[in-house]
């Protein structure tokens, strides 16, 4: 050791007798954090929908997912909200990156006093705190995404090809597609509670990021007998309540479940499927082979018990077999989900009727249980003068007619009456037979009950979109196999109450347009005639369609039902859950005696 | 500055020049140039400060993605020389003679994402993880959230409900697929 290294310390001393740089005034002025500081979190409450992604990226494990007074669970929104715990967190900003919802941020604040530890534990954003309302802090960059906010595209034929043919539209994922899209899902699974269905989505969509097909046909068959056709029609209720698709589009589930079937070969379902129970010994009767009374039928044949199903038409599937045109729901598809359901056993009389056939009160005596779901195939009458005319028919006949290869004889120009999904069928059916259509409806576009894609699609393919227009009456036209139209605009009247703005007939703003045909497709009705009144005056059922107490069961303890002629959606998905939920409570009333 | 990035891309084949904003430019160079490529880039371009290293883990593709942010005090310019190197048993020349300061990078990038720079001083040494058991922490298959949860304990009062189950439970009881 040298002599200066010893001495060296004492030349400090020096400096104590030196005016300091620094400056010992209090109180020390509070210096507000960088612009980006990571400090104390925000979250937006009301934009917030619980899907706890902050929860599940968050390294430390210090956020938790907690119930909050005044929130409650509905659909898209868990109700609850994330919890900090500042004794774990590490400001990485992780949690903010991820939100969905963009409602998590980081305020610039990072100066906390409290004397009780478990202060440092709360719900940003449901507790008053002193950086509320402050605007500086961490945000994520509007261009950087943890997960990318457009979807992958669908490769769609083009208008000019798909107008030309019934071949499917849609052309499926390819496995690197499928897996990019996979990977936008956060497998939050707020999905799961608005699928009328409850399938469980993310679950299948993680058995993609794995490759693990097989599992992914599985976990949809727990909830949904008929993965084949919703992977290609479904009102994808689910997707409305993703939460990638608050800022960017929502995860394309119904392609990525659709992806998962066309990788099964069919011959290998019996195989991973479920298999049949021991036989109960109990017999069920289903009315109608379409999603819902397949669905009941799959889910009782897999507990042992032997269902006939009775079919009036002389195939399966229903208003998925009739009244969705093959371009969207090729049947290879449908035949391969109803394909599966009967190679259970399940056994289908077809062109079977009941009410002409079978008398249906011999159903309740001969069967243990019975589920109606008969679908609504009734067309709903125009009420125009005229409606009668040869030359106007309705949209169900025109799209059975192409289901069963009749030529419908539409002629090459026509006119489609109705904003419904039956409506653009019809008027895409129309273009694909040649003719030049014109869709009129009484509202706005933005009104229109059909998916939009189904109107996108309609427009690319040439379909002319009339709105605000209403049918007034049919007339004989100039040349005996066309027919006139009378029709007259509407202005759109708002509702003082706040519903819905209503069309009022323009009297003196009439049209007449001559057309080959008209096509009505303004909604479809019941047709329960099949059923004696002496039972139907013991149910309860409105406007022709049943009312069922839990777990779909009508007062007279053996008869169930479900689908459209008993739910207010009207579409396969939930047709597909009261068949299955049906089944349960089938299965439960044969074994306990129990009521729903 | 246009010059010298067309000089190395012909001589040392350096690649996906991008200027990521006015005075940061990054590039990619081979392994087996890197050294060279830094030295003339600190001798003869006068990128003579080197502002740190670090690596990042690219698991999709195999690779650690080395980083050497080098600065240009009278251009007043960085630029940011990108190096892939295996994943599997990483390793990389060492620059502790070109910028002496290196070997303190390259003892964390060992701690840190297990990269070995063989020569360099007192690499093998613990450098901020005294005691460390795991695989390195930055590679990503370390699992933070395991880690977490075995090391250290919670306070009282912590508990997390999940979303969807919640939801199941409040909306939809007694229906979806069989639990």
């Amino acid at each position: 050791m040298s002599l200066k290294d010893l001495i060296s310390p004492f030349f400090v001393w020096q400096r104590a007798f030196e005016k300091p740089y620094t400056v010992g005034l209090k109180p020390i002025v509070e210096r507000p954090g960088a612009p980006a500081y990571r400090g104390f979190h925000i979250n937006m409450s009301d934009d917030c929908v619980g899907c706890g992604s902050c929860f599940t990226i968050c390294q430390n494990h210090a956020i938790d997912m907690v119930k909050v007074d005044g929130l409650e669970a509905h659909g898209g929104d868990s109700g609850l909200r994330p919890r900090f715990d500042y004794g774990r967190c590490c400001w990485c900003g992780l949690c903010v990156d991820i939100c969905t919802a963009g409602s998590l941020r980081m305020t610039n604040e990072y100066a906390w006093f409290t004397t009780n530890p478990d202060d440092f534990r709360f719900v940003a954003g449901m507790e008053n705190k002193s950086w509320d309302g402050r605007t500086g802090g961490y945000h994520r960059h509007p261009d950087y995404h943890l997960f990318p906010p457009k979807r992958i595209e669908m490769e769609m034929l083009a208008p000019e090809e798909s107008v030309a043919s019934f071949t499917e539209v849609a052309k499926g994922y390819t496995e690197e597609q499928a897996k990019l899209e996979a990977d936008r899902c956060v497998e939050c699974g707020i999905c799961v509670a608005t699928c009328p269905a409850h399938m469980d989505v993310p679950d299948y969509i993680h058995s993609i990021r794995d490759g693990d097909y097989e599992k992914g046909l599985q976990l949809m068959y727990r909830t949904n007998p008929f993965p084949a056709t919703c992977g290609r029609i479904c009102t994808r209720r689910c997707e409305s309540v993703c939460p990638v698709g608050i800022q960017g589009e929502p995860v394309a589930i119904r392609w990525l479940k659709r992806f998962i079937v066309d990788q099964v070969a069919e011959a290998d379902y019996a195989r991973i499927l479920p298999n049949v129970e021991a036989d109960t010994g109990k017999r069920i009767a289903i009315v109608g082979a379409g999603p819902g009374g397949l669905s009941a039928a799959y889910y009782l044949r897999l507990k042992g018990h032997a269902v006939e199903v009775f079919e009036s038409q002389a195939q399966a599937g229903g208003m998925l077999r009739y009244g969705v045109p093959s371009y969207r729901l090729p049947d290879p598809a449908l035949d391969k989900d109803i394909e599966h359901i009967r190679s259970l056993g399940v056994e289908i009389h077809f062109n079977h009727s009941i009410g002409r056939d079978t008398a249906f009160s011999d159903l309740l005596d001969n069967y243990d249980a019975v589920f109606v779901s008969t679908g609504l195939n009734v067309p709903s009458q125009m009420r125009i003068q005229g409606e009668d005319h040869p030359r106007v028919m309705d949209g169900l006949k025109l799209l059975d007619d192409v289901a069963n290869g009749k030529d419908p004889q539409i002629g090459t120009s026509v006119a489609v009456i109705g904003g419904g999904n039956v409506a653009m069928d019809a008027a895409r059916v129309s273009r694909r037979l040649g003719a030049e259509v014109t869709v009129l409806y009484r509202r706005r576009i933005e009104d229109m009950p059909a998916d939009t894609e189904e109107i996108h699609e309609a427009q690319a393919e040439g379909c002319i979109f009339v709105t605000q227009a209403i049918p007034v009456e049919a007339l004989n036209a100039a040349q005996s196999d066309q027919v006139t139209l009378k029709w007259g605009e509407a202005e759109m009247l708002q509702d003082p109450k706040g519903g819905r703005p209503r069309p009022v007939l323009q009297e003196e703003r009439m049209h007449l347009d001559t057309f080959d045909t008209v096509v009505s497709a303004i909604g479809q009705g019941s047709n329960l005639d099949y059923i004696p009144t002496e039972i139907s005056d013991q149910l309860q059922i409105k406007w022709g369609k049943f009312i069922p107490g839990d777990y779909q069961q009508m007062v007279l303890n053996k008869l169930f039902v479900g689908g459209d002629v008993a739910n207010a959606t009207a579409d396969a998905i939930s047709a597909i859950e009261d068949g299955h939920h049906a089944a349960r409570g089938i299965h439960r009333f044969l074994d306990t005696g129990q009521r729903g | 500055m246009n010059s010298m990035l067309e000089r190395l891309s012909k001589e040392f084949r350096v690649t996906d020049i991008t200027e990521r904003h006015p005075g940061l430019t990054t590039l990619t160079a081979d392994k087996d140039v890197a050294e060279t490529l830094l030295r003339e880039l600190r001798d003869r371009e006068g990128y003579t400060h080197l502002n740190f290293m670090t690596a990042i883990d690219y698991i999709e593709r195999g690779v650690f993605t080395l980083v050497y942010m080098l600065h240009n005090y009278a251009t007043k310019s960085t630029l940011s020389v990108h190096v892939n190197i295996d994943r599997v048993n990483a390793e990389m020349t060492s620059i502790h003679t070109l910028w002496a300061q290196a070997w303190t990078y390259q003892r964390e990038l060992r701690e840190l994402w297990g990269i070995n720079f063989p020569g360099s001083p007192r690499v093998e040494e613990d450098f901020c993880l005294e005691g460390w058991e795991e695989i390195p922490p930055m590679r990503r298959e370390f699992d933070t959230v395991e880690y977490c949860e075995r090391t250290f304990t919670s306070r009282e009062g912590r508990g997390t409900v999940n979303p969807r189950e919640h939801m199941a439970e409040i909306i939809f009881p007694n229906r979806g697929g069989d639990k």
